[in-house]
């Protein structure tokens, strides 16, 4: 089958995009394969510096790669289709401040002339759940609104394809849920979203797939469970004790049944198991043989943390290092 | 172009900056203040005192007497050691001491009123010596058009619309480049042109009005005339101001910071707030100065301002100006355009 409906929304070949400073060159995006099918949420993680929003910024057509081939709904940038294909994608950037004394009503209004054919404005305020503060100034909203309004924006153009920069990067609980829900309706109307983010909650809540991205490259790709699922172990078993000391080695505890992995410092280990309730009480006996105090026990699922980890030996933010 | 876009772009740009009285104040009330203070400070009247110091001695008492009959001389006596330090800080324009028994006079030819106080000085003390001279009847030229403030009311008003243009469009457009508003504007369908012309739309439509009110108070404060054809001027007004504000964007394509949106502007604005023959007339420049205020558009907004309020002059006399301000103006804006950065 071919035609417009099955084309992926994007497809990314080959990209590579450098930034020099002075003498000094950065590779931000190295040669990265990228193709996101329509209809899905497709979630882009990484650490901060990853190259996440370069990608995200080339496919807007903000930034022009050294190399490589960009198609956005199956048009390219720069071949005299830039105004239709911005009349059919919404964005909303990582940090925008638009007029501080214009109202949320104001911005809105200002943002639906450069479309067509747009949304009403009253229909946006309403599915952002900024209806309340639709004559509030910019300047007096909260963070959470200003996002809501940022995305309200985005969504003004009635886009098939809506670009999301982490636009739930500092926000409270609340509001990043409200802004979940908000996702969730553009999807279900069919609309295709490109969520940059490096909260793993949120992608997999949201995400049906996700890209791994490190160093300007996609090391991993597929859906949150498959990722998941690619550790070989979905559990993982935190032990803390008073001292290992040499009374036991990681290579003993990832050998105990049910367990497959184990990381270890002087008073942690965490387990990567199959099964918790097998290796439980054989880790217990084990220590206890040893004369090792256990101090605290806790099991979790596996998230896409412990993939990224898994992948590259690194934490995604440097403030989740235990 | 969509005259809509241009439209929304313009009324929000000219709500933004209602709305904020700080930018209101200094864009065009401050402009306002100093057009009238200045006004004040060079209206016609009664020039001041010129400051000589006569040093102790023999004789100081009765040159300083004769001096005083002068009401243009404010006379002191003084020791040599303080007169000295009155001349070389600038408190005094002229020293007089008397040496082996004749009056010697020290000052700077290079300070004007040095020699306006040396000619005074000279004719009392010729007088006092050889008895009256001739007297030379002299009147006061106080016709309107013909006085300093007539003179400095149009330049006031080309250097309003050098500021409103250039500050006011300029400097708000790498304020919103360093906020991101402008790469958010970028991603819309909007296009380039249509943004740039609503902008310059909404940030110029108050520089008629502002205008206006600086020839109201020029003409009510000190009847400065308006003589000239006012759509003439009406004209040159709005041409003036497109030119600066077409500067101000293109200054405004590049910088990334405000720090650098400022230097930029002052390095374009400072030399014609010196040349651009606001304050006095460039016409006596020579040289390579002279040659730097004809190519500064404000020489010729200038010009053009006071032929249409000073002089009966008609749209044939600022032709030119008009010609070339509305050039200048639109290869700025033209420039801008291609060198406009969103990011």
């Amino acid at each position: 089958m071919s035609g417009p409906a099955r084309e992926p929304a994007i497809e990314l070949r080959s990209l590579r995009k450098t930034y020099k400073k002075g003498k000094k060159t950065t590779v931000a995006v190295d040669g990265l394969d990228l193709v996101v099918p329509r209809g899905e949420v497709f979630g882009l993680l990484g650490p901060n510096g990853a190259g996440k929003t370069t990608t995200v910024e080339v496919c807007e057509g903000l930034t022009v790669p050294d190399s490589g081939s960009v198609s956005v709904l199956g048009r390219q940038w720069r071949t005299g289709k830039d105004q239709e294909i911005r009349e059919r994608i919404g964005v909303c950037l990582q940090e925008t401040k638009f007029h501080e004394k214009a109202t949320v009503r104001e911005t809105l209004q200002l943002f639906a002339t450069f479309y067509g054919n747009g949304r009403p404005v009253d229909e946006v305020l309403a599915l952002v759940s900024l209806h309340e503060k639709a004559d509030a100034r910019e300047s007096t909203l909260s963070g959470g609104q200003r996002q809501r309004l940022s995305v309200a924006t985005a969504l003004l153009g009635k886009p098939e394809l809506l670009f999301l920069d982490e636009p739930t990067t500092g926000l409270d609980p609340q509001s990043r849920r409200q802004l979940w829900e908000v996702v969730r309706s553009f999807r279900a109307g069919g609309g295709t979203i490109v969520l940059t983010t490096h909260y793993m909650d949120e992608a997999h809540q949201l995400c049906d797939h996700v890209a791994i991205i490190d160093h300007g490259k996609v090391i991993a790709q597929g859906t949150p469970a498959e990722l998941i699922r690619s550790l070989g172990a979905e559990h993982f078993l935190e032990v803390d004790v008073d001292d290992f000391g040499d009374k036991v080695q990681a290579a003993e505890l990832s050998a105990l049944p049910g367990a497959r992995a184990c990381e270890m410092t002087a008073a942690r280990a965490v387990l990567t198991v199959d099964s918790v309730h097998v290796v439980l009480p054989a880790l217990q006996h084990l220590l206890s043989a040893r004369q090792v105090a256990i101090v605290g026990l806790a099991t979790r699922d596996a998230t896409l943390e412990d993939v990224f980890v898994h992948l590259t030996g690194r934490h995604l933010r440097e403030d989740d290092k235990p | 172009m969509r005259l809509r876009i241009v439209l929304a772009v313009a009324r929000t740009t000219f709500r933004e900056f209602w709305r904020s009285p700080e930018a209101v104040f200094w864009t065009y009330g401050f402009p306002l203040i100093m057009a009238v203070v200045l006004g004040f400070a060079f209206r016609p009247g009664t020039l001041p005192p010129v400051p000589v110091v006569v040093v102790e001695g023999e004789q100081a008492e009765s040159i300083a007497a004769s001096l005083r009959k002068n009401p243009r001389l404010k006379v002191e006596i003084l020791p040599e050691e303080l007169g000295d330090r009155a001349l070389a800080r600038g408190h005094t324009a002229l020293l007089l001491r008397v040496q082996h028994g004749e009056p010697v006079l020290r000052a700077d030819p290079t300070r004007p009123e040095a020699e306006v106080a040396r000619l005074l000085v000279e004719r009392v003390l010729r007088d006092a010596h050889d008895g009256p001279g001739q007297v030379i009847a002299s009147e006061v030229e106080d016709r309107p058009g013909a006085r300093y403030i007539d003179f400095l009311i149009p330049g006031l008003l080309g250097l309003n619309l050098l500021g409103a243009g250039m500050w006011g469009v300029g400097f708000n457009l790498v304020q919103m480049r360093t906020q991101h508003l402008l790469r958010r504007l970028f991603v819309t369908p909007m296009r380039r042109s249509e943004f740039l012309i609503g902008y310059l739309l909404g940030r110029f439509v108050l520089v008629v009005p502002e205008s206006a009110a600086i020839i109201l108070f020029g003409y009510v404060l000190w009847g400065v005339p308006l003589r000239g054809s006012v759509p003439a001027l009406t004209a040159l007004v709005v041409v003036g101001g497109l030119a600066f504000s077409g500067l101000g964007c293109l200054l405004a394509t590049r910088p990334r910071t405000i720090e650098g949106i400022a230097g930029l502007m002052n390095a374009f604005q400072l030399p014609m707030w010196l040349l651009g023959g606001t304050f006095f007339s460039n016409e006596k420049l020579e040289g390579i100065v002279r040659w730097a205020a004809e190519a500064m558009p404000l020489t010729h907004l200038n010009r053009g301002l006071r032929d249409l309020m000073l002089e009966p002059g008609t749209w044939a006399d600022v032709t030119w100006p008009l010609f070339g301000l509305s050039g200048f103006a639109c290869a700025c804006f033209l420039l801008a355009l291609r060198l406009f950065r969103w990011t």
